[in-house]
Formats: structure tokens, sequence, C-alpha cells
């Protein structure tokens, strides 16, 4: 009988494998951890995709809570999300902002004019809908770099702070929008309402 | 004519150093090239996950090598680089984990099933009979003498 917590050792261990092996049936090597989340938007000045004439900086989404959607035309992923996008902008009134960014255009070695680029958005946006409010430009794909993304679509949500609250990589569908992402969004909606009725009081 | 076969075969063989596609990067000093190159060996792509991204030819492993020459030019170290990476994409975009209280396991795991091996080791070592064992033992010996008789 003495022998019995010995030898229940490598049984105990087989079973604590188990389950550690069974969790990882079910996770995604590819999720990683967000470095953004919880930190303000990082400094960027860029242009407008449409008119390259307005700028904007990352104090541009100060005083609205906003979605940035990185994605861009080359994106099958992004044309198959966008007209949710779009039902969610007319029926909810979410404000999405696009942060648009090229793969042919070598920075570099540019073989791609920028008209070209605004023909190709315009085109898709009149086929899938246009839910965003503008389109920001990344025009080095640097401010994507200190997002963190590695792909597109990627989402952000963004407080009223300018404070990015929540990184979503991959699309949004109806089932991601009511389990993670529109929970986020309407707190944040709420807490801008309260901050402003309580600026409106004294 | 098999001088020239070997010849043909051994133009074949190094003509694979051609195919492995680099951008053009022009390094004025030496050590910054081996510093690029080095870099780019231990970053690791956050699209292709088990590429660095020197072998990698996803967009996103593009625009590291070209954020990596940019920030070498703007004379940061190799350090500073990697810290600069890992603000963006976290601890796995560098080949070398941190220890911390996650990442400890790694090594202290081996060194514990190591130590507790050796323990059993020398526990077995010396098998000691228990007194009652012994008795036993003697009064079969007895025993067994007597059935002899």
């Amino acid at each position: 009988m003495r022998k019995l917590p010995l030898v229940a050792i490598p049984l105990v261990l087989f079973v604590l494998l188990v389950v550690f092996l069974f969790q990882g049936l079910f996770s995604d090597p590819r999720a990683l951890d967000s470095q953004a989340t919880g930190k303000p938007l990082p400094t960027f000045e860029l242009p407008d995709l449409m008119d390259p004439d307005i700028t904007y900086t990352q104090s541009s989404f100060k005083g609205d809570v906003t979605i940035l959607n990185v994605w861009g035309v080359w994106c099958v992923t992004c044309a198959v999300e966008m007209p949710y996008l779009t039902e969610l902008r007319q029926q909810q009134g979410v404000r999405f902002v696009g942060l648009y960014f090229d793969q042919d255009l070598d920075p570099d070695f540019g073989t791609k004019t920028l008209s070209r680029v605004q023909q190709e958005v315009t085109n898709m946006l009149a086929r899938f809908g246009n839910p965003y409010t503008y389109n920001i430009f990344d025009v080095y794909r640097d401010t994507s770099l200190d997002l963190g993304v590695t792909g597109a679509p990627e989402h952000f949500v963004i407080d009223h702070h300018g404070v990015i609250r929540l990184h979503h990589v991959g699309d949004i569908n109806e089932r991601v929008w009511n389990n993670k992402v529109g929970p986020v969004y309407r707190k944040l909606v709420a807490e801008m309402q309260q901050a402003s009725a309580q600026a409106g009081e004294p | 004519m098999i001088v020239r076969q070997y010849g043909l075969l051994l133009l074949l063989l190094l003509s694979t150093a051609v195919m492995a596609a680099e951008d053009n990067f022009a390094f004025e000093d030496p050590s910054q090239r081996a510093a690029f190159l080095r870099l780019t060996e231990e970053l690791r792509c956050p699209m292709c996950q088990n590429q660095n991204i020197a072998d990698s030819d996803a967009m996103i492993a593009h625009d590291m090598r070209r954020k990596i020459y940019s920030l070498l030019q703007q004379g940061q170290s190799e350090e500073q680089i990697i810290d600069y990476m890992k603000a963006r994409y976290g601890d796995f975009v560098h080949y070398q984990p941190p220890v911390n209280a996650a990442t400890l396991w790694l090594w202290a795991l081996p060194v514990i099933f190591a130590g507790v091996a050796v323990m059993v080791i020398v526990r077995r070592r010396r098998p000691e009979l228990p007194e009652d064992m012994a008795a036993k033992l003697a009064k079969a010996d007895e025993m067994l003498k007597r059935e002899q008789e």
C-alpha cells in the first residue's frame, strides 16, 4: 500500500500532459498578443486617400469612438466583410475609418500611380458598399508597422481619447461583431456619452 | 568531355546562390551590413511564422527589412532595433525568447527531470531488506535445511 503514491506519479503526469496537449488542439497558433491594445495611437501624419491635400494625424481620432480598419483592394477577405461593415454603418451608425495600404506600390520604386489606386478603390467601394467615413493612405506602410499589423483585414477599436482599446485580427462578421467587437464599441460609446454629460453639467 | 560535364554540374550547384532574391540595400560600413544580416536572421516574420525575415517574401517581411535598414542608417544599435520590433510585434518576433515566469519552465523542466531521475537511480542502488523480511528469509532457510535432513 505504501508504494501507491509512487505509482500514481506517472499517471498524474500523463493526465497533465493530456490536458495540456488537448488545449493545444483548440488554440490558434497564429494568434499573437497585441502590443497595441491599451496604448494611444502612434504618431503619424498621412494624407487622405482620395484628396492628398487633407492630412490626418493621431489627434484626428480624438472626440469620437472609431473603428480603424486596415484594408486594401488586393485583400479578398476585406471584400467579403465590406457589405457587413456597410450595414453596420447604415443601421447602427458605427464609425469606420480606413487605413489603406497598397501591396504593389513599392514605396521606393513606385510602379503604380496614385490615380490608379484611387480608381481601384472607387470601383471596389461602388461594388461592395462604402463603410468608411474617410480613408487614410498609409503610403510607406510605416503606420501599419507601428500598429503591429501583419496583414489585412485588421481592426482597431479606438476610444474618444485616441487610445486603442481592442485589436482584432481578421474580418468582422456577425458572430465576431456580436461576441467581441460590438460590446467593446458600445461600451466605449457609452463611456464617451457619460464623459460629455459630466462635462456639460457644471 | 568529362571535365566539361563536371564543369556544368559545378555551375548548376553555384547557381542556387543566385536564386536567393534579396532587396538591394547598400551599406557603406561593412559592420552595418553584418548587423543587418544578423538581425534579419534573428527576427521572425509575424506572417509566415516559421521563417525569419531574411527568408520570407511576405510583404510584412519586406517592410521590416526596409525598416531595419533605415534604423541602421540612423545609427541605432542591434539591441535598439530588436526592442523596436518587440514593441510592435511582441516577444514572438525574436527567435531568442526572454526568461520570464512563463518561459522559465523551458530551462527548468529538463533540469528538474534530470534531478528527479538521478534521485530515483541513487535510491535504487542500495536495496535495504526490511527487518521482518530478513527474519522471514532466515526462517525459510531453516525450513529448507530441515527438509534436506
